[in-house]
């Protein structure tokens, strides 16, 4: 069993070497397109930043002062559920303080000044209202209602903040999506191709590996191998580029100046861990994909 | 040891390379398969190792019908059975020993299994000396002697050889002649298909001879005509 893992790993390391320039290019490749594909996970969730106060088809929200006595609050409540014709009350949700100031750490993600003057203490809390209605008029009369109640320290409109944004979201997370996946597909008809060439390049030895009683899967599995490596190293390249790009982006949205919203786009590091290690995975895959395509359509040489 | 019945090879739907034949190998017999080039002289051995499956008929290796065997089995099939060929087939970036290992290698022999078998096959086949040299530095008779050696260090039961004199002046074919003959004395069966008539007539044994498919001609003793 040594002897074969032994044999295995040997050609996979001489494979490599014969076809430095073809492995070069399907590591490179692989390495852009998932590259992309970080990019598309790190865009999406500095979008969701931004709009994570907006999740659940939230229409409204009613910031309540942080000094709010008890008496205002419940009347507020009421006065919320006192509408059960436009307002969905079983949606209708209260953030107290604590909630609302774990909400704005993402919302200010980058932005350390905003973030400082904030605390559990001084952040207004806030019910997020689903609007049964689509009539934006009937919407925003309603705020003007709620925006003069006692306690109430003001009320945001989903229509004003984030539409533009989602619309936005929703297209940037496509052309993301469709150019990821083509540059995936490039990356393993690339390794494909690689595999192959190596095995045409070594029909002899393959030949006369299959007339000596060696099985199918012990001639395939350095050339699998091959490309699996093409895939990780890939990734590994792909990983040091994401953290880059992202270190880059952070401390250039430190730049801009608070309360502008660009600074919700800060992805913090550990979602971009979690991110190349999805990146190592697709890679493995996309290379394990192509190179078991290509050795097994290509053994009979 | 080999057993045909009956079998016929096609290539595409009107051109057949074997038709009909049916002859049995006991072990250890020494057969040449002879006939011009376009015979079927090599497609036989090719339906002896499972490169090629019959339309029709049935061949028995060892005691199977090697025509149902599973494709996951044919290596096993293949590991008691050597080849030779007429271009020697050699790793040219592979020494001599290298090149003999490989076999045992791609099996899963051990190395100190390795290490033992091969010297002693390369010193049955007079290159010992030779065991680093690479195939580009040897001569086309050394370099079907290391094709020999790596058929025949498994100690296979059977080897097939398709023309292995076919690029070599006489009196290395000779040569040659002799190492497949001291083989054959082992216990091996051999099956060598040529149109070399000088060492048919020279070793007269067994002879089948092809003609367009068929087999014309099935001789103790033989000589080629």
């Amino acid at each position: 069993m040594f002897a074969r893992i032994s044999y295995a790993f040997r050609e996979t390391i001489a494979s490599f070497r014969r076809n430095v320039t073809l492995s070069a290019a399907a590591i490179l490749t692989s390495a852009v397109s998932l590259l992309l594909v970080g990019t598309t996970f790190l865009i999406q969730r500095a979008f969701d930043n931004l709009l994570v106060q907006w999740r659940g088809d939230v229409g409204m929200i009613v910031f309540v002062r942080p000094d709010v006595s008890e008496e205002q609050l419940s009347f507020i409540k009421q006065t919320l559920e006192a509408q059960p014709n436009v307002i969905n009350v079983k949606k209708l949700d209260y953030l107290d303080r604590a909630a609302s100031f774990e909400e704005a750490k993402r919302v200010f993600a980058g932005d350390r000044t905003t973030l400082s003057l904030l605390s559990v203490e001084t952040i207004p809390s806030q019910f997020k209202v689903v609007p049964l209605t689509t009539d934006p008029n009937l919407v925003r009369g309603l705020a003007d209602q709620y925006r003069n109640l006692p306690g109430v320290q003001g009320v945001a409109l989903a229509e004003d903040e984030f539409e533009v944004i989602s619309t936005m979201s929703d297209f940037v997370r496509a052309v993301t999506i469709a150019m990821s996946l083509i540059l995936l597909a490039v990356a393993v008809t690339l390794i494909w191709n690689t595999i192959r060439t190596a095995m045409v390049a070594r029909r002899n030895e393959i030949e006369v590996m299959k007339l000596v009683g060696a099985t199918n899967w012990f001639i395939r599995i350095p050339f699998i191998l091959e490309g699996l490596v093409q895939g990780i190293f890939g990734a590994i390249v792909s990983c040091g580029g994401l953290w880059t790009l992202n270190r880059t982006w952070t401390s250039g949205v430190a730049g801009f100046k608070p309360g502008t919203g660009v600074s919700s786009l800060v992805v913090p590091g550990s979602y971009v861990s979690g991110v190349m290690i999805i990146l190592l995975m697709v890679g493995a895959l996309a290379g394990g994909i192509g190179s078991g395509i290509a050795a097994s359509k290509f053994l009979d040489v | 040891m080999i057993r045909f019945e009956n079998v016929t090879k096609m290539y595409g739907s009107d051109v057949a390379a074997v038709r009909e034949a049916s002859f049995d190998v006991p072990k250890g017999e020494f057969v040449f398969l002879v006939g011009p080039s376009g015979s079927g002289k090599s497609t036989l051995l090719r339906l002896m190792n499972r490169q090629e499956r019959p339309e029709r008929g049935i061949v028995w290796v060892a005691g199977a019908n090697i025509n149902e065997l599973a494709d996951s089995r044919i290596p096993y099939l293949r590991r008691g059975m050597g080849n030779v060929f007429q271009d020697y087939k050699l790793l040219m970036n592979k020494t001599v020993f290298e090149n003999v290992a490989f076999s045992l290698q791609v099996i899963g022999r051990p190395k100190h299994v390795i290490r033992q078998q091969v010297p002693q096959v390369l010193e049955l086949v007079g290159l010992a000396d030779k065991e680093d040299r690479f195939p580009s530095q040897l001569s086309g008779g050394e370099q079907q002697r290391v094709s020999i050696a790596r058929a025949f260090v498994n100690r296979p039961l059977i080897l097939l050889a398709d023309e292995p004199t076919g690029n070599l002046d006489p009196g290395t074919g000779e040569e040659i002649m002799s190492l497949l003959d001291a083989i054959n004395r082992t216990g091996t069966t051999v099956v060598m298909a040529t149109h070399d008539h000088r060492v048919v007539n020279a070793m007269r044994r067994r002879v089948i001879q092809l003609d367009r498919g068929l087999v014309v001609r099935d001789q103790e003793r033989g000589v080629y005509e």
